[in-house]
């Protein structure tokens, strides 16, 4: 290729989707180029261009606007234009450019022609915003399948190597002394070359001690022998398979038929040492708040590893809500233990992104305590303590106080259970916007630890009010539509919607909390139950407030946010920075930005439906 | 009027026609140049750019060619061409260094005759864009006496005179840096490119143009006349 057309082929070379293409197909697409140039304020297409044109900016800028002149977003360096590729411009946008500016011209039709083999590149150009996102999700879900699980290690990864071994003459009292010496827990019984059995602690205690075997007599009295073996070709998952149907700990690992390694189920445990199971488990032995302490430093660590391993936000939330759930009843059983058992019956709450199971490390605290009515004031002073132990645990652990204080050492959330559907009443049948504002954290409320009937029959009662309450509803979504997503990206700027820049894009406020939100609006105004985001959005399909293909796209935005925080948040936690929802567009590659793109779009959908219907 | 048809391009090409010999010269000349009273974006252009080692049309070589079309205010790539020229010699090393070719290419390289022909076929019916307008003139003049025994004139618009004649309107003193190829393409905030390669400059030439006359009072009103040399 020229040296010229080289860097015209660079330079297209680098947006996606072009960047799926192979040199002699991306020298095709560049020998079709038409170069223009527009003037400031000029209308797009310029006259020479018939209908189906592709454009790519190379220098300059372009703004689309809607018909009624509202400005829709607005496009610099290597952005493209695909609004007029198909021969009607549907979407009724106008676009015009914001500076001087060069565009690289492609006929769509002879593009379409020279990609034949490249169906991906076309359906880039194709496809609506949320079929793309569809797309990426799925691949991502995939990847997450494929690589979080232990299918995708060797078993070479974790045997040991050479076995511990000992002659089948040997005692069983010598067998004991090598297990000791080594530290292992068995080992494995060779005559010659030849494994005839294995034999470990277990064997020891209950073919030996347990029956008064003498230890001077020949190991193979205790050993077994018709051993499983596993070969070396094998992944982890296998082994664990192995190991778990036949009730076994140990498993040879054999080359051919050769005896070559061990592999132990504390091995594979270590793998995934510090995964979300295990961490609840040794919680739950945890005595003391030091203990919790120490162990609620793995919870950074453990979301970094969960994420790097492809594992999807939706897990990884889960996960990480579930720990946090276990320090908490941890902390409970701990104050019972302290204070004496509960006066009355009564449930410990969760409010909030715990509520939803969708919180990640060094999230704040949003809790609560629902009591029994027969709950007397003398009780008070009880719950108070109970609640000043577990948040002053939780606070040591790491979760820091709420800064709105919802806890419940805050008298007004510490209340039995008539009063909580007082408050459920008046939010629900006298709404103000200020008042549900602050309220709305209530509406995601899920029992960590007590009596779960307390919350249930104060849930039911309120979900029942608010199906009806359209002006509920209404004040509810108004205060939704606040928080909006950007229009898109300009340059290394977010682009806002009066046309402002900004220097770091909000995760949270301007793409998961409206998600959020209309979730949440959606559930109540349906009467559903559930408090996650996605399985709100997921029982909701196809009722009178979602359609089906509308709560999927939402759930694939909603997917691909949470995902990216959680990227940028364990990359925050590697280099020891606080994590935050900040992400700056110099951080995003050209197809993160364009997915992005896309979940804004369906966001805005969402929220203009909801704007027009009340 | 009747200068121009004495002494016009036109007139010039006629006069050149009939004594031209069989061949590339004599097909190039035998299609009328635009007429200089059309406007600027019905004209066909070809912008073309030479890399030579050096300054002296007699002395130094003709190292590459380059051209690409423009027409309609746009610039097919599909039209796009790029030549080494063989030649005898060795390069200097300081030269490799500009232009990044290298010895091994130019034995590789077309002859020059070859290389003459296509562009003498690109360029006829249009009219020849360069920035500094003397090199390519004189180049190209001198391999037609060397190939054609004589030399043609043809009409070109230089980007540098352009860009001369609007600042020497103003009037104002003007470092003449701010006159090269790349300072001129920075004032119009087109991209940087990638300088000495003779493609990469045609291409890097009729966009300069574009935006030039886009920057103009009327520029859908601009003739041919108010951009010729």
């Amino acid at each position: 290729m020229d040296t010229a057309l080289s860097e015209i082929c660079a330079f297209i070379q680098a947006i996606p989707p072009f960047d799926l293409l192979d040199d002699n197909a991306l020298e095709s697409v560049v020998k079709e180029i038409n170069i223009c140039y527009l003037r400031n304020q000029e209308n797009l297409p310029p006259d020479e261009f018939a209908a189906q044109t592709l454009f790519i900016l190379r220098k300059g800028a372009l703004s689309y606007y809607s018909a009624e002149d509202e400005l829709l977003g607005m496009y610099g360096e290597g952005d493209i234009c695909s609004i007029y590729c198909h021969e009607k411009n549907t979407m009724n946008i106008r676009v015009r450019t914001h500076e001087d500016t060069l565009l690289y011209a492609i006929s769509y039709p002879v593009l379409q022609d020279i990609l034949q083999d490249f169906p991906d590149v076309i359906a880039f150009f194709d496809n609506s915003a949320e079929q793309r996102l569809q797309k990426k999700m799925a691949s991502v879900n995939e990847e997450a399948i494929i690589s979080s699980s232990l299918i995708n290690t060797s078993i070479t990864a974790f045997y040991h190597t050479p076995v511990a071994s000992i002659d089948y003459k040997s005692t069983i009292q010598a067998a004991a002394i090598k297990m000791t010496d080594l530290g292992y827990s068995c080992l494995v019984v060779l005559n010659g070359d030849e494994s005839v059995g294995i034999v470990t602690d277990k064997d020891i205690r209950r073919r030996c001690v347990a029956q008064g075997l003498a230890i001077s007599q020949p190991i193979t009295d205790i050993i077994t022998d018709n051993i499983t073996t596993i070969d070396i070709s094998s992944n982890a998952y296998d082994a664990l398979m192995i190991m778990t149907s036949k009730h076994i700990h140990h498993l040879p690992v054999t080359n051919q038929g050769r005896l070559e390694g061990m592999v132990t189920v504390t091995d594979l445990m270590n793998h995934e040492g510090q995964n979300a199971a295990n961490l609840t488990s040794i919680i739950h032995k945890a005595n003391t708040v030091a203990d919790l302490v120490e162990i609620s430093k793995m919870l950074p660590k453990l979301q970094i590893r969960m994420a790097k391993l492809g594992t999807t936000a939706d897990h990884v939330g889960k996960s990480i809500s579930a720990i946090t759930m276990a320090f908490t009843i941890r902390l409970i059983e701990m104050a019972e233990k302290l204070l004496g058992p509960a006066p009355v019956p009564y449930a410990w709450l969760a409010a909030g992104s715990q509520a939803r199971q969708e919180q990640f490390a060094h999230s704040d605290q949003d809790n609560a305590l629902i009591i029994s009515d027969e709950m007397q004031p003398e009780h008070d002073k009880w719950f108070f303590d109970l609640a000043t132990f577990v948040s002053d645990g939780l606070a040591a652990c790491g979760f820091i106080y709420c800064p709105g204080d919802i806890m419940a050492t805050n008298s007004k959330w510490r209340q039995p259970q008539k009063v909580w559907c007082g408050y459920f009443d008046k939010w629900v049948n006298t709404p103000s916007p200020k008042a549900l504002l602050n309220a709305s954290v209530f509406f995601d409320l899920s029992t960590v630890h007590g009596d779960t009937s307390l919350l249930a029959s104060v849930r039911q009662e309120m979900l029942e009010k608010t199906k009806r309450s359209t002006l509920f509803i209404a004040h509810l979504s108004k205060n939704a539509l606040n928080l909006r997503p950007p229009l898109g990206f300009f340059r290394d700027f977010v682009l806002v919607q009066d046309g402002e820049n900004k220097k770091v894009l909000d995760l949270k406020h301007n793409g998961i909390a409206p998600i959020v939100d209309l979730a949440r609006i959606y559930a109540l105004a349906e009467g559903v139950a559930v408090t996650s985001t996605i399985e709100r959005l997921q029982q909701v399909a196809g009722t009178r407030s979602l359609t089906k293909a509308s709560a999927a796209n939402l759930i694939d935005a909603y997917e691909f946010l949470a995902m990216l925080r959680m990227q940028h948040q364990s990359k925050r936690m590697q280099n020891n920075k606080k994590p935050n929802n900040f992400l700056s567009p110099k951080a995003l590659s050209k197809l993160e930005r364009e997915h992005l793109k896309d979940a804004f779009k369906v966001i805005k959908t969402m929220q203009d439906a909801r704007q027009s219907a009340y | 009027m009747f200068f121009d048809s004495l002494f016009g391009y036109e007139a010039k090409r006629k006069r050149l026609l009939k004594k031209a010999p069989e061949g590339a010269l004599r097909d190039f000349l035998s299609v009328p140049f635009p007429d200089k009273k059309q406007f600027f974006v019905d004209t066909p252009i070809l912008s073309v750019d030479f890399e030579t080692t050096g300054l002296h049309a007699i002395n130094d070589k003709l190292l590459s060619v380059g051209f690409v079309d423009l027409h309609a205010n746009q610039i097919p790539l599909k039209s796009s061409y790029h030549e080494i020229i063989r030649s005898k010699g060795r390069l200097k090393a300081d030269n490799v260094t500009i232009h990044q070719i290298t010895d091994s290419q130019k034995d590789q390289g077309e002859s020059l005759q070859l290389v003459v022909e296509q562009l003498l076929k690109a360029l006829t019916g249009k009219v020849m864009l360069v920035h500094f307008a003397r090199i390519e003139r004189e180049f190209l003049q001198q391999a037609c006496l060397e190939l054609y025994g004589m030399a043609p004139t043809f009409p070109m618009i230089d980007t540098l005179m352009v860009a001369k004649k609007r600042l020497d309107h103003r009037d104002v003193a003007y470092d003449p840096s701010t006159l090269r190829l790349s300072a001129l393409r920075n004032k119009y905030q087109l991209p940087e490119h990638y300088a000495h390669n003779a493609l990469n400059d045609a291409i890097a030439t009729a966009e300069l143009l574009m935006a030039q006359v886009s920057n103009m009072r009327e520029p859908m009103q601009v003739r041919l006349a108010d951009l010729l040399l």
